[in-house]
C-alpha cells in the first residue's frame, strides 16, 4: 500500500517535472546550488491541499533542488500556537508557516514574516522565471502590505457558498406542495425570508413524509469558534454589518462606541441565524465547518451555507457523500441592497477564505524556503493541486480543461468563485482576531443554547469586545 | 548507621529533575503572572503590572464560574469513581470464573488516551451519528443532545470521566485490599462483627492511606482535565463544561494572554495545593507523625 | 452438601451475569470506536447502527501503511517505556529515602513532590517551550522534538505519582527486615535490591504500568514540544481534526491500533497484579 502511494507520488513528480519547460528545467538546480541537503520544515494542518503539497510537491521540489521538505501536521488550534511561539521566541524551528487569511494582520503587526518581494529583489539569482505574482487571483492581495510587497504565497482559497439539493428543488411533487403552501415557486433562496421559508417547508415535509431531512444546516457548534465565525463572517455581512461590526478606526464594537456589533441589523442577523436552528438537524449545535458539510453530504439537509472546499467532494465523491450529482451551488441569501453594496465595493456578502505559506524571520534557511514558495506558486503545478484540494489560487487554473470538467460536476462552483469572487472578502485587517473572537464567543454560545436572547447576547458580546480592545490597548 | 547523606543521595536523581522541569517553569509563570503581556496587544512587550492580573481575576465572572464548575465536576467524578472503584475492587477480591478476563476488560478504558476517549464519546453522543441520542429517543422518547442541553453536557463529562478513570481506582484499591493483613478480619469475625462494622471499623481505617492517595491523584487530575473535554464538547454548550484547565488553555493559546493566563494558573494551582494540603494534613499527616515518633 | 453446591453455583452464575453486564457497559464506547473504524463515511453518516454490515478495511490498511503512523507509534512506545522504567527506578530510591531516613522536612518534601502534578498544564507550555528551544541547546542539538525531552518532562507528573503510590508499599515493608540485613553487613544498595525490591515488586509493577499509561496518553506537552521526529501517537490522533473535516474513520482505526501495545503492557502487568494478591501473605 505504501509503495503504491509513493509510486503515485513519483509518477506525479515525473509528470510535474516534464511539464516545466526545458529552458527553465535547470533553474531550480542552479538556484539551489550550495543549498542541497538542506532541510526546510513547515507547519500546517493535514488538509487535502496541505497533504498534496506534502506528498507530491515536496518530493518533486526535492528532486529538482536537492532541498528536503518536512511537514509538521497539526490540528487547527495547535498550528497557530506553535508557529506564534516559534516566531515570538525567534527560535527558527519553522522555515515556512501556514498563514490563514485572517491571521496575516497579526503577523504583519508583529513583523514576523519575511518580505518575499524584497527578498527576491535582493537575491535575483533565486528569482524563478516561472513564479509571477500577477498570475494569481486577487486573493493574493490579502497577503500584501500597503506598499504591495508580498508576505505569503497563497496555497488555497475558497468561498463559503449556498448549497441546495437540486433533486429536491426540481422534484415536481415537492414544487407543487411548496407552491400550494406559500403561493410561490420553489427556487434557491435569494434573501433571508425565502431561506427561512424553505427551511421550514423541508423540515415539515421531512416530518410528514417520515424522511430524515431538514430545511437547513447551521454551523452552530456550541463550544467551538466555528460558530462565531459563521455569525460574524457569513451572516453579519449579508445584513450589511461588516468587519464583525467593529469600527475600523476607533476600534469600537458597541453602538455606543461607534461600532455595529449590537446594532439592530446585527441583532436581526443573529436572531435569524438562531431561528434557523429550529429547522436544522439536531447535530447542528455540535457542527463545526466540516460537520456542516458532513450533514449535507449525508443528505440530511435541503440547503445550507457550506465552505467551498467541501463542495467538490460533496458533489462528486460517492465514497463520502450520499448526494453525488444532486448538489446545486449559488450565492448566499442576502438582505435587499447588499449585493449592490458588495458590487460597488462598499460591502461584501461573505468570507473569502484561504491561506498562504510565508517565511518567518526566525527561519535559518530563508533562501531554501524562498525557492520552495516560488515552486508551489508556479502555474504548472496548480491544476492537479486544484483537483486534489478543490482550491484555486491562479487565474489560469480556471481555464484548464480538467478543472472545467470538474466545475460542471459541482454545478459551477469554480465559475461562481471566478465570477462572483469579488463579492466576497477576506477578514477585516485587524491584528486581534483571535483575541476578540475569544472575548465574544461565550455569548454567541449562550445564544445558541438559549441561555441568552440574541439581543442580550450581542449587547454583552459588544461590551466584551470593547473591554478586550481597551485591555489590548487598541481602544483609547 | 544510616546516615542522612545516603538518604539525600537516594533523592538526588529525583530532585533535580523535578526542579528543572517543574520548579523553573513555575518560577517563570510566577514572574509572568505579574506582567501585562499579550503577543498581539497594541504593545506586545512585557510590562510589569504589579498585581493587576490578580485584581482582575477577582471580578472575572467567567473565571470564577469556571472554577466553581471545575470543583463541581471534580467532586461528582471523583466521588463516583471512589465508590464504584471500591465496589469493583471488593468484588475482584472474590474468586469467580473468568476473573482475569473480566479484570482486563475493566482495565481497558484506562489505556485509551484521553484525546481518543473524548473523540469516542463525541462519536457516541453526536446526534445523527451517535447511537446514544438515537436509541434514547427511539426507546424512551428522550431528547439527548449534549451540544444543546447544559445539564446533559455536564453529566456526560462526569460519566465519561468515571468511565475512563474508575479502572485506576479499582486497580490501586485492589492492590491495597490484597495487601491488607488477615488477622484483624479474622478476629472481628470471631468477635461477631457484622459486615458493616467490619467495613467501617477495620477495612476503611486500614485502607485510608490508599483511598486518600487515590483521591489525591484523581482529584488533582480531574481539576486539570483538558484533552477529553476539549474533544467532547470544547467547553460548551455555552460555558457548561468549560473547566478551568480548558478555560486557561483558551486564554493562553488562542487569546495569547500570557500574563492573565499565568495569574489564573497560579491561583488555580494555589487553590489546588491548599485543598490537597488540608486533606493531607487533616487525615494522613497526623497519623504519619505519630508513627514517626 | 447439595444445597451448598447449588448456592455456590447460583452465586457464580450471578457473578458471571453481573460481570458480563458490567463488561458490556465498559466495552460499549470501545465497541463504538471499533464500529466507526470499520464503517465507510457514507455508512457512518447513514443511520446510527451498532451493526457493521460490511467491514470497511481501508481505514486500517491506510493507517498501517502510513509511515507517519509507524513513526509516531514507535516514538510513543519508546517514550512511555523509557519514562516508566526511569520513573519507577527513581521513585523507588526516593521513596525508600523518604520512608526510612529521618530527613529534616521530609514530609513537606513528600507533599511538595505531588504539587508538581497539580499545575494546569497549558500555561507551563510557554516556559517549557523556551527551555526546550533556547536553554537546553548544545551546538545545533535542542531538547525540542527529541524523545529524551519528553521522557524527562513526563517525570514531572509521573515521579510524584510513583512516589505517592510507592510510599504505602515501602512503608508497608517491615523495617525489621532491612535492619536485619544491615546487621548482616549489607549496604544500602544490597538492602534495596535484595530485600526491598523483591517485596515491593507487585507494587512496583502496578506503579510502572500506571506511569506507562500516563506517559502513553499524554497529549498537550507532546503536541507543543515535538515537531516531526519525536511526535507521539496521541498528537497523531489530533491531526485528524482539521478545518476541512475530521477523519473519524481513520482516527478511530488509529485509536484501536493504539490499544494493541497498551494491551500487551497490560497483559504483562496482569501477572504481577495477580502476584500482588499474595503480597499480604508474604508480610505476615
Amino acid at each position: 500500500m505504501y509503495h503504491f502511494k509513493s509510486l503515485i507520488a513519483s509518477t506525479l513528480t515525473a509528470a510535474l517535472l516534464s511539464s516545466t519547460t526545458p529552458a527553465f528545467a535547470d533553474f531550480w538546480s542552479d538556484a539551489a546550488k550550495g543549498l542541497e541537503g538542506t532541510t526546510i520544515r513547515g507547519i500546517s494542518e493535514s488538509t487535502p491541499p496541505s497533504n498534496y503539497a506534502k506528498d507530491v510537491l515536496g518530493p518533486a521540489f526535492t528532486k529538482a533542488t536537492g532541498i528536503k521538505v518536512e511537514f509538521e501536521a497539526t490540528s487547527w488550534d495547535q498550528m497557530y500556537d506553535k508557529a506564534i511561539k516559534d516566531m515570538e521566541a525567534n527560535t527558527g524551528i519553522y522555515d515556512f508557516v501556514y498563514i490563514e487569511q485572517d491571521i496575516i494582520y497579526s503577523y504583519l503587526a508583529r513583523n514576523f514574516l519575511v518580505d518575499v518581494t524584497q527578498a527576491l529583489n535582493e537575491n535575483p539569482n533565486l528569482k524563478s522565471p516561472t513564479f509571477d505574482p500577477t498570475k494569481f487571483t486577487s486573493f493574493i492581495d490579502n497577503f500584501k502590505n500597503d506598499k504591495g510587497d508580498l508576505f505569503g504565497v497563497p496555497m488555497e482559497a475558497f468561498i463559503k457558498v449556498y448549497l441546495y439539493r437540486k433533486d429536491l428543488f426540481d422534484d415536481p411533487k415537492i414544487k407543487e406542495a411548496y407552491k400550494a403552501k406559500y403561493g410561490a415557486d420553489l427556487a434557491p433562496a435569494k434573501d433571508h425570508k425565502e431561506y427561512r421559508q424553505i427551511a421550514q417547508f423541508f423540515t415539515e415535509w421531512g416530518k410528514a413524509n417520515g424522511q430524515e431531512i431538514f430545511g437547513t444546516t447551521v454551523q452552530a457548534a456550541s463550544g467551538h469558534p466555528a460558530a462565531v465565525y459563521e455569525v460574524v463572517e457569513s451572516i453579519f455581512p449579508t445584513y450589511g454589518v461588516y468587519n464583525w461590526g467593529i469600527d475600523t478606526k476607533a476600534y469600537g464594537a458597541s453602538v455606543a462606541n461607534g461600532g455595529r456589533m449590537n446594532s439592530p441589523e446585527a441583532k436581526a442577523a443573529l436572531t435569524w441565524w438562531i431561528g434557523n436552528l429550529a429547522y436544522a438537524p439536531p447535530e447542528s449545535t455540535s457542527s463545526t465547518w466540516d460537520e456542516v458539510a458532513a450533514t449535507f453530504a449525508a443528505g440530511r439537509a435541503a440547503q445550507g451555507l457550506v465552505y467551498g472546499e467541501n463542495a467538490a467532494w460533496i458533489a462528486t465523491d460517492d465514497k463520502k457523500s450520499n448526494v453525488v450529482g444532486k448538489v446545486g451551488v449559488a450565492l448566499p441569501p442576502v438582505e435587499p441592497g447588499i449585493i449592490e453594496q458588495a458590487t460597488s465595493g462598499a460591502g461584501y456578502i461573505g468570507y473569502y477564505d484561504g491561506g498562504a505559506f510565508g517565511i518567518p524571520h526566525s527561519s535559518k534557511n530563508k533562501k531554501a524556503a524562498l525557492l520552495w514558495l516560488q515552486y508551489i506558486g508556479q502555474d504548472s503545478v496548480q491544476t492537479d493541486w486544484a483537483l486534489a484540494g478543490s482550491r484555486i489560487t491562479h487565474k489560469a487554473t480556471y481555464e484548464d480543461p480538467k478543472v472545467q470538467a470538474q466545475d460542471k460536476k459541482v454545478d459551477g462552483y469554480y465559475t461562481l468563485m471566478r465570477e462572483k469572487g469579488p463579492l466576497f472578502r477576506g477578514a477585516p485587517p485587524f491584528p486581534f482576531h483571535n483575541q476578540v473572537r475569544e472575548a465574544i464567543a461565550p455569548f454567541i454560545y449562550q445564544a445558541i443554547t438559549g441561555e441568552l436572547k440574541p439581543d442580550e447576547a450581542l449587547d454583552k458580546a459588544a461590551a466584551a469586545a470593547d473591554a478586550e480592545l481597551k485591555n489590548l490597548g487598541y481602544r483609547k | 548507621m544510616r546516615a542522612n547523606s545516603v538518604g539525600w543521595l537516594l533523592l538526588t536523581p529525583t530532585l533535580p529533575i523535578l526542579f528543572v522541569f517543574g520548579v523553573i517553569p513555575f518560577l517563570y509563570v510566577l514572574v509572568i503572572g505579574f506582567m501585562n503581556w499579550n503577543s498581539f496587544a497594541a504593545n506586545p512587550d512585557m510590562q510589569f503590572a504589579w498585581a493587576e492580573n490578580f485584581r482582575r481575576l477577582v471580578f472575572d465572572d467567567q473565571f470564577l464560574y469556571s472554577l466553581w464548575l471545575t470543583l463541581k465536576f471534580a467532586f461528582f467524578a471523583v466521588l463516583s469513581e471512589i465508590v464504584l472503584g471500591y465496589f469493583l475492587a471488593q468484588l475482584f477480591m472474590k474468586d469467580f470464573p473468568g476473573k482475569g478476563f473480566f479484570r482486563t476488560i475493566h482495565t481497558l478504558p484506562l489505556v485509551i488516551a484521553p484525546i481518543a476517549v473524548g473523540a469516542t464519546w463525541r462519536l457516541l453522543t453526536v446526534p445523527g451519528l451517535g447511537p446514544l441520542p438515537y436509541y434514547l429517543n427511539r426507546w424512551l422518547g428522550y431528547e439527548f443532545n449534549i451540544s444543546r442541553y447544559i445539564d446533559q453536557a455536564f453529566f456526560t463529562t462526569v460519566v465519561m470521566d468515571v468511565w475512563h478513570w474508575t479502572p485506576l481506582v479499582t486497580l490501586t484499591l485492589l492492590a491495597a485490599l490484597s495487601s491488607l493483613p488477615k488477622e484483624p478480619f479474622e478476629q472481628a469475625q470471631i468477635d461477631g462483627a457484622n459486615r458493616f462494622q467490619i467495613f467501617w471499623h477495620i477495612t476503611l481505617p486500614l485502607l485510608k492511606p490508599a483511598i486518600l492517595a487515590t483521591v489525591f491523584i484523581r482529584m488533582m487530575d480531574a481539576l486539570r482535565t483538558v484533552d477529553e473535554v476539549w474533544m467532547l464538547t470544547g467547553g460548551g454548550p455555552g460555558a457548561a463544561t468549560r473547566y478551568i484547565g480548558l478555560h486557561i488553555w483558551r486564554v493562553v493559546f488562542p487569546k495569547t494572554d500570557y500574563g492573565y493566563g499565568s495569574a489564573m494558573s497560579l491561583i488555580t494551582l494555589y487553590l489546588t495545593i491548599v485543598m490537597c494540603w488540608m486533606l493531607y494534613a487533616g487525615l494522613v499527616a497526623r497519623r504519619d507523625l505519630k508513627r514517626a515518633e | 452438601m447439595m444445597r451448598r453446591f447449588r448456592k455456590r453455583a447460583s452465586a457464580s452464575l450471578g457473578s458471571i451475569l453481573f460481570w458480563t453486564l458490567s463488561s458490556l457497559i465498559t466495552l460499549l464506547p470501545i465497541y463504538w470506536m471499533f464500529a466507526v473504524s470499520a464503517k465507510s463515511r457514507v455508512q457512518l453518516f447513514g443511520s446510527p447502527s451498532f451493526v457493521i454490515s460490511s467491514f470497511f478495511t481501508e481505514n486500517y490498511t491506510s493507517t498501517l501503511a502510513d509511515s507517519a503512523f509507524q513513526r509516531y507509534m514507535f516514538n510513543s512506545v519508546v517514550v512511555a517505556t523509557a519514562n516508566a522504567l526511569l520513573v519507577t527506578t527513581l521513585a523507588l530510591l526516593a521513596t525508600y529515602a523518604l520512608s526510612r531516613y529521618k530527613l529534616p522536612g521530609k514530609e513537606n518534601l513528600f507533599f511538595w513532590t505531588i504539587t508538581n502534578r497539580m499545575a494546569p498544564p497549558a500555561v507551563f507550555l510557554l516556559p517549557l517551550f523556551l527551555l526546550y528551544t533556547q536553554v537546553f541547546v548544545v551546538a545545533d542539538v535542542k531538547l525540542f522534538d527529541t524523545k529524551i525531552g519528553l521522557i524527562l518532562l513526563y517525570c514531572v507528573f509521573n515521579l510524584p505519582f510513583a512516589i505517592w503510590t510507592l510510599r504505602g508499599v515501602i512503608d508497608g515493608i517491615p523495617k525489621e527486615l532491612d535492619e536485619a540485613a544491615f546487621v548482616d553487613g549489607a549496604n544500602t544498595w544490597q538492602v534495596l535490591t535484595k530485600v526491598i525490591l523483591p517485596l515491593a515488586k507487585p507494587g512496583l509493577a502496578v506503579t510502572g504500568i500506571l506511569t506507562w499509561v500516563f506517559a502513553w496518553n499524554e497529549y498537550l506537552f507532546a503536541a507543543t514540544l515535538t515537531s516531526v521526529h519525536a511526535r507521539t501517537i496521541t498528537t497523531g490522533l489530533a491531526e485528524f481534526v482539521t478545518v476541512t473535516g475530521t477523519n473519524w474513520g481513520r482516527m478511530a482505526a488509529t485509536a484501536m491500533l493504539t490499544l494493541v501495545p497498551a494491551l500487551l503492557v497490560l497483559g504483562l502487568a496482569q501477572r504481577h497484579i495477580v502476584a500482588g494478591l499474595t503480597f499480604g501473605a508474604v508480610k505476615e
